[in-house]
């Protein structure tokens, strides 16, 4: 992708952005990153997830750091989650061909709209003054 | 966690399998659904949870991205751009973090999601 001087400076605040999306939320930031890359710099699907998959990782391990230093990280937990976590990308990649992905994406984005209002309302439920 | 504490652990790895699966699959993925996950199932406070699915993300993303790089589908200025915007971001991402409680935390966490599962329903 060719970039002029200006946009380069415009990607840069777009990457502040997503840093601080990621360590509040504990996301890697693909999300917003993946879009931006192919609606705005005009890049392809797979390079845009490539390129978002790189980024991600310098920025997470400096949130992560940030996060350990008061305390917030289980290590023992994030292992395992990492464990099953490298496996299900090789599973999903695999199986990812077999599938219809419309269908997929409606069943995930029932689960996540549904697991969303749920924090919510619980959250909503608990008493103030005890968090 | 008075009970045995063999049961979490193996959830976790299942919560990572499940969260692996998805990113695999649908591109999305990750940290979106690690939280919810870490919360309901194996009680870690949103704070925790938060971070700790943060940690996990690093070598999942590493392994994705090597995968990425070998097909050549990596444009390494726009990461590089992008990386030293977001190196920048990144603390100021865990000290908001770190300041905001408990249950207005959960809320903007369930906005985030609802609007992802909107998202995904409505692309």
């Amino acid at each position: 992708m060719d970039l002029s001087p200006w946009v380069a400076v415009g990607v840069v605040g777009f990457g502040t952005l997503t840093g601080v999306l990621s360590a509040l939320f504990g996301v890697g930031g693909g999300l917003v990153m993946v879009p931006f890359i192919v609606l705005v710099l005009g890049g392809d699907q797979h390079l845009a997830e490539g390129t978002s998959l790189l980024v991600i990782v310098p920025t997470a391990t400096v949130g992560v750091i940030a996060h350990a230093r008061r305390g917030y990280v289980s290590f023992k937990h994030a292992l395992l989650l990492a464990t099953g976590g490298v496996g299900g990308s090789f599973l999903g990649a695999t199986v990812a061909l077999e599938l219809e992905e419309g269908a997929l994406q409606v069943v995930f984005g029932v689960f996540l709209a549904l697991m969303g209002i749920r924090t919510i309302v619980q959250a909503l439920r608990t008493p103030p003054k005890n968090v | 966690m008075n009970q045995s504490s063999s049961r979490p652990l193996a959830t976790a790895i299942g919560v990572g399998l499940v969260a692996g699966s998805m990113s695999g699959l649908l591109g999305v993925g990750g940290g979106i659904i690690m939280v919810p996950l870490l919360v309901a199932l194996v009680h870690l406070s949103q704070h925790q949870a938060h971070a700790t699915s943060l940690a996990a993300i690093v070598p999942i993303g590493l392994v994705g991205a090597l995968t990425f790089a070998l097909e050549n589908e990596i444009d390494f200025t726009v990461a590089a751009l992008l990386a030293l915007g977001a190196l920048a971001g990144a603390p100021v991402g865990a000290r908001i973090m770190s300041r905001v409680k408990e249950r207005p935390l959960k809320i903007m966490f369930g906005v985030l999601m609802t609007g992802v599962g909107v998202q995904l329903l409505v692309a």
